[in-house]
């Protein structure tokens, strides 16, 4: 009996620590990057001896499958018309590895890819720890890594070096583009309620503090955390109502973000009290809800596959469709559009040469399907739009989309060059 | 939180809303704790049932349409399905393991949940999904100024439905008398010419029946994802922990403690009222480190 007893306790431990990587929360959408025209290398250039190799590390099982498979798609439609014409005479080949959501199986996963099958270049993840896991390691063997889908700001921010960029929107991003919205509207007390990681707190932090600069006298009248992957937010919710707050600034992610939509709308939140979630209007968010999310919410964005309605994003929604049977979500456009980095970039490095690839990458500018996106070279951070917008029913599409969009250029919600400069300096 | 008619509406509504998720908590470790006391398996694979009896819901509800008749079918459906699958599992697997030590079994249980996990994502894929309830039980009662979903209300009267059902089981059906025997001593049970394999069995489905049902009815509150079973299989071990090891109304009551401290707790302190469920566990254990209730273990 006793030794069953601790060994129960043990497990369930073991449990609780499993529980903590594979925790159900994935990651909002991530921002857009890239993607050229292939272009006809010039006959000057320089042939390279040897395909070049991409590693990709990134989470194929659990519910952040949803995105990294998202990815995955993304990346392959991007090779598919890459490697017709090629990169300097060769194709771009690449190899995946499952993380499973935790950021030690990301880092061996990546020093196993590094080591044995001798990768260029280093992509992924959905995890925020384990991309910065894998961006310390990338800085010490040297080896550039692109993170296109994790959004913590620590990865170009103050943990940012030479080696790691980001091809995704960033919680720095997001939140100023968030209070930019937020601060034109009325609301004074807020309450702010949102999943307890990493996560949940950079985005609901970055959205807090940008909005008390720009608006000072909005108040905080409470918070609300709640472990990810809890099933049942009725009691959460009901509890912000009976406080009246103005609006609700929500921080969740991923299966979490569906939870809080439906219990806004059974409980009539969303009718009631204005609130703004990151990644709200995101398609993957809103599709498994059907008709029956809520209206009215307001969003951030960093894709669309339906805006802006321009032939380049039109044409790489219609092939993704083709190729994979649903439309691409934000994951598989940052995915693209890193594909489109990386060849542009060995382009003009002319070698498979790493420092050569990096100095090549940063400044780059490509044509990716929502119009040009430049790779900032002071932080290794794309510059990407962010899209405000807000819920609404829409019968030509199978879910809510988002409506009222107001697009905020990459350069107005990035920090600027000066205070990366500051947050790294205090490392 | 202002004080007067406010607060008590706070608290009228804070009680209702944990109490219906109590519900759903006991219905899922009702069926854990049956199991525990008639088979003593520490099953920690029941959470990955509850997770299959959530997207068998959601295939049920899109093949019948999310409207009338498909969810009433979800109910009834998804968890005989869930049933089925434990039937295979016991008789293809457990049974041959009932001797074994507490500590394989749970080794063994938890290999069950990794392949059913695998297999979920197989059948189902990675995706999130979603169902909603019929129209009837969709949107809120208000009580005060505060919303009650109706689904929650829902969930009040199915939870001591499920309760009385278990009790009549359990006290006024001879498979259920022949199961409480089998917890106190299973070799007697043999001895007296009854075939406790079928008797174990049985239990076994039940108890998969009653996870596959808890699957079923929080599928329309949240989102049906990889990795719900993780999340309720720890609550759901620690209720029968502190109702009871094997006692369904420790589960009852452990149940309940867990959604009240939860939903009353927001009002003390939102931002940490994660803890309170869990400060409840440890204050329990410390003053009754064998469970409010007795255990059979």
């Amino acid at each position: 009996m006793k030794r069953t007893v601790t060994a129960l306790v043990l497990f369930l431990a073991l449990l609780v620590l499993g529980a903590c990587a594979p925790a159900p929360t994935p990651v909002p959408p991530a921002a857009p990057t890239t993607a050229s025209q292939p272009q006809a290398p010039t006959a000057a250039a320089a042939k390279l001896d040897r395909p070049i190799k991409v590693g990709i590390v990134d989470t194929y099982s659990g519910p952040p499958a949803a995105f990294g498979n998202d990815a995955l798609n993304g990346f392959k439609l991007a090779l598919s018309e890459i490697n017709k014409n090629g990169v300097l005479g060769q194709k771009i080949e690449f190899t995946q590895r499952d993380d499973k959501y935790a950021p030690d199986t990301a880092l061996s996963m990546a020093k196993e890819l590094v080591m044995q099958e001798k990768v260029d270049v280093l992509v992924g993840t959905i995890n925020s720890a384990a991309s910065l896991a894998i961006s310390a390691y990338a800085k010490e063997q040297k080896i550039p890594f692109i993170v296109w889908t994790a959004k913590s700001e620590k990865i170009t921010g103050q943990d940012g070096h030479r080696y790691v960029f980001s091809t995704s929107e960033n919680t720095a991003m997001a939140g100023k583009a968030g209070a930019i919205a937020l601060a034109k509207k009325p609301y004074v007390k807020y309450w702010i309620a949102g999943e307890d990681y990493e996560y949940g707190h950079a985005i609901a932090d970055s959205a807090w503090n940008n909005l008390k600069k720009l608006k000072p006298d909005v108040q905080l009248m409470g918070q609300t955390w709640w472990k990810t992957g809890e099933p049942d937010l009725v009691p959460y919710l009901t509890q912000i109502m009976a406080a009246k707050p103005d609006a609700v600034i929500f921080a969740t992610g991923g299966a979490g973000m569906t939870n809080v939509l439906k219990v806004a709308k059974s409980t009539g939140l969303s009718d009631k009290i204005p609130m703004w979630i990151h990644t709200a209007t995101d398609y993957s968010v809103l599709k498994p809800l059907g008709a029956n999310a809520p209206e009215g919410v307001m969003g951030t964005m960093d894709y669309f596959y339906y805006y802006p309605d321009t032939p380049a994003n039109q044409a790489f929604a219609k092939s993704f469709q083709a190729a994979y049977g649903n439309p691409p979500g934000f994951a598989a456009f940052h995915a693209y559009n890193t594909a489109y980095f990386i060849a542009k970039a060995f382009e003009k490095a002319g070698s498979l040469d790493k420092e050569k690839f990096i100095d090549a990458l940063e400044g780059m500018k490509i044509n990716s399907p929502v119009g040009e996106i430049e790779m900032r070279a002071c932080d290794h951070q794309a510059v990407l739009p962010i899209y405000m917008g807000v819920t609404k029913k829409d019968p030509k599409y199978d879910a809510l989309i988002a409506t009222d969009i107001v697009p905020l250029a990459g350069q107005d919600v990035m920090p600027t060059c000066d205070e990366i400069a500051k947050e790294r300096a205090k490392q | 939180m202002a004080f007067g008619q406010d607060l008590v509406g706070a608290v009228t509504s804070q009680l209702l809303v944990g109490l219906s998720r109590a519900m759903i908590l006991f219905v899922v470790s009702a069926g854990l704790s049956f199991v525990l006391g008639v088979l003593r398996v520490p099953n920690i694979a029941h959470g990955s049932l509850y997770m299959i009896g959530a997207f068998a819901a959601f295939t049920i509800t899109a093949l019948f349409g999310q409207a009338l008749p498909g969810f009433w079918l979800a109910l009834i459906l998804a968890p005989l399905a869930v049933a089925v699958v434990g039937l295979i599992l016991e008789r293809a697997l457990l049974s041959h393991l009932y001797q074994r030590e507490h500590l394989m079994l749970i080794l063994f249980t938890f290999g069950i949940m990794l392949i059913l996990n695998d297999l979920v994502k197989i059948g189902w894929g990675a995706e999130y999904r979603s169902i909603v309830p019929p129209d009837n039980l969709t949107g809120s009662l208000t009580i005060g100024d505060l919303p009650l979903p109706r689904y929650n209300l829902f969930l009040l009267i199915v939870g001591p439905i499920v309760a009385v059902a278990m009790w009549l089981f359990v006290n006024r059906t001879r498979i259920g008398k022949i199961s409480r025997a089998a917890a106190v001593d299973r070799e007697m049970v043999g001895v007296l010419g009854i075939n406790v394999s079928w008797v174990f069995a049985a239990a076994f489905v039940i108890g998969c029946f009653l996870a596959g049902l808890g699957g079923a009815l929080i599928a329309p509150t949240t989102s049906i994802t990889l990795g719900m079973d993780r999340t309720v299989i720890m609550d759901t071990f620690l209720i029968v922990t502190i109702g009871g090891l094997g006692n369904i109304w420790g589960a009852l009551i452990g149940s309940l403690i867990f959604g009240l401290t939860q939903s009353l707790g927001l009002l003390l302190w939102p931002q940490f009222a994660v803890v309170f469920p869990y400060a409840a566990v440890v204050l329990v254990l410390l003053a009754r480190p064998k469970g409010l209730l007795r255990s059979v273990w």
